[in-house]
């Protein structure tokens, strides 16, 4: 937004929304951080505490829809500042559903036993690595508001797809040597999944900002990469 | 591709002035028939301006000269030979104050038709004054006092018995220069159901303050400044997401 309001509180009630957004959006990635390294590290002892900042995630969800109802009702926003307020709702739910995510992984790490192979951890770190990549960048273009770096972070998730697939083979095939393994590789699979699903919600994310900026939404569908069999 | 209705009115480089003063500058602009089409702007940018060289209400103004077209149905209407009281008739108009006449509510409908050479009797003149009132919505609210004066209904009942005057005369296109801005959200209300209602029949140019009534009523909208047309579309675009700069910082409220 170049110029601003001639009504300086509206101007103030965008501004604070949009910071909101990005406040949650950064609660959202370390929390994504922190599972992801309780699940590598199966560091049992930070469970509680991921569990628990997916409180603050939510609580912000709630916030900001206020904040959306409030500008509605008071404000009636056009153009830019619509679909602001409208990618905002979008953003928030997504962010809110990627919270669920790393909350739903950390509490996998319960049942895992400590001494995971080494390349399995290796294929899960890398998918790891990449979804905290994208959601870092998604991020990023929303706070400077460049439909380039949006985009890019559309399309790259067809490379969380393969890295879904590669961590998916390894943990396969890690179980089918013991039966033994089964219980807890099952929760390894969900978290794997998870990951692969935390990817989509950061490319819906991506959409809106291309459609908030450009107003018009992504054409054509999504590079997918390999897909898990359901 | 949605198909748009037929075109109307077509404007093609419209200039007005006043005196010395310019108020439109070369308006190219195209009303499709049975639509209604919003105009909006800030005051004083040629707005009614625009709207009144399409009954050529700007020729009671002395000083005004306007050059350029207007078409009606493909016909020229700045033509000097052109029949102005018959123009007026084909093109009717609300303003933004209701004005009945000082005169019963039956009359205030029966004027209209009466000068037209329309309803030479009694009972067609009856059929007149009752249709214009059902279509403006209002019958059933003073079929029981057609002879009690116009003015003494309420502001909202008022400027529906303006529409109703405006309609009596069969015209095929109607004016409104900010219809409602003189009425509580009530009247407001019933005189854009009103409009949706009479989209069926009329082209309708409506000039409006009210973003959110250009929504709700119109399908396309202009947007005016300084005299000039600064971008015009489908109105669902031009509120969610208009093309020209000026046109974003005018609806979201940075402009000026």
């Amino acid at each position: 937004m170049s110029n601003e309001h001639t009504v300086k509180s509206y101007e103030e009630e965008l501004r604070y929304l949009i910071d909101s957004v990005i406040k949650m959006g950064s609660l959202t990635e370390s929390q994504l951080v922190d599972s992801m390294d309780a699940v590598i590290k199966v560091d049992k002892d930070s469970i509680d505490k991921i569990i628990k900042s997916d409180d603050e995630i939510n609580k912000f969800r709630s916030k900001i829809d206020t904040q959306i109802m409030t500008l509605l009702v008071k404000r009636a926003p056009m153009a830019i500042d619509l679909r602001e307020t409208i990618s905002s709702l979008k953003i928030s739910q997504d962010l809110e559903r990627i919270g669920d995510l790393s909350k739903s992984n950390a509490k996998k790490v319960k049942p895992l036993p400590l001494d995971l192979p080494e390349e399995l951890l290796g294929n899960l770190k890398r998918l790891g690595d990449l979804v905290i990549k994208q959601l870092n960048d998604v991020l990023d273009s929303y706070v400077n508001k460049n439909y380039d770096k949006a985009k890019e972070v559309w399309e790259k998730d067809e490379q969380v797809d393969d890295l879904t697939y590669i961590a998916m083979e390894s943990v396969i095939d890690f179980l089918s040597k013991d039966k033994k393994n089964l219980d807890f590789s099952t929760h390894l699979i969900f978290a794997t999944k998870n990951l692969e699903r935390a990817g989509d919600h950061i490319t819906n994310i991506a959409e809106s900002i291309c459609f908030l900026i450009k107003g018009e939404y992504l054409k054509g569908s999504r590079p997918k990469g390999k897909v898990i069999q359901q | 591709m949605e198909l748009m209705n037929e075109i109307k009115i077509k404007s093609k480089n419209l200039n007005v002035y006043y005196g010395e003063k310019q108020a439109l500058f070369d308006v190219n602009l195209d009303l499709n028939e049975k639509e209604v089409t919003a105009l909006i702007g800030p005051s004083g940018c040629g707005k009614s301006t625009f709207i009144r060289c399409i009954n050529r209400m700007n020729d009671v103004i002395d000083i005004c000269k306007v050059s350029g077209n207007i078409e009606i149905d493909g016909v020229e209407i700045n033509d000097k030979n052109l029949d102005v009281v018959s123009l007026r008739e084909r093109v009717g108009m609300v303003f933004q104050k209701p004005n009945p006449f000082p005169k019963s509510i039956y009359d205030n409908i029966s004027y209209g038709p009466k000068i037209h050479g329309k309803g030479e009797t009694k009972s067609e003149l009856d059929e007149i004054v009752e249709n214009s009132l059902k279509k403006a919505a209002l019958w059933e609210e003073v079929k029981d006092r057609l002879d009690e004066p116009g003015t003494g209904l309420s502001g909202g009942q008022q400027q529906r018995l303006c529409i109703a005057r405006a309609i009596s005369v069969n015209p095929e296109v109607i004016l409104m220069d900010e219809p409602c801005s003189a009425l509580d959200p009530i009247a407001t209300a019933k005189i854009e159901e009103l409009i949706d209602e009479l989209k069926k029949t009329y082209t309708i140019v409506i000039v409006t303050h009210s973003m959110a009534q250009a929504v709700r009523v119109s399908q396309k909208t202009g947007f005016f400044h300084l005299g000039k047309l600064i971008e015009v579309g489908k109105t669902e675009k031009i509120f969610k997401n208009p093309d020209n700069k000026m046109t974003q910082d005018y609806i979201t409220g940075r402009f000026g």
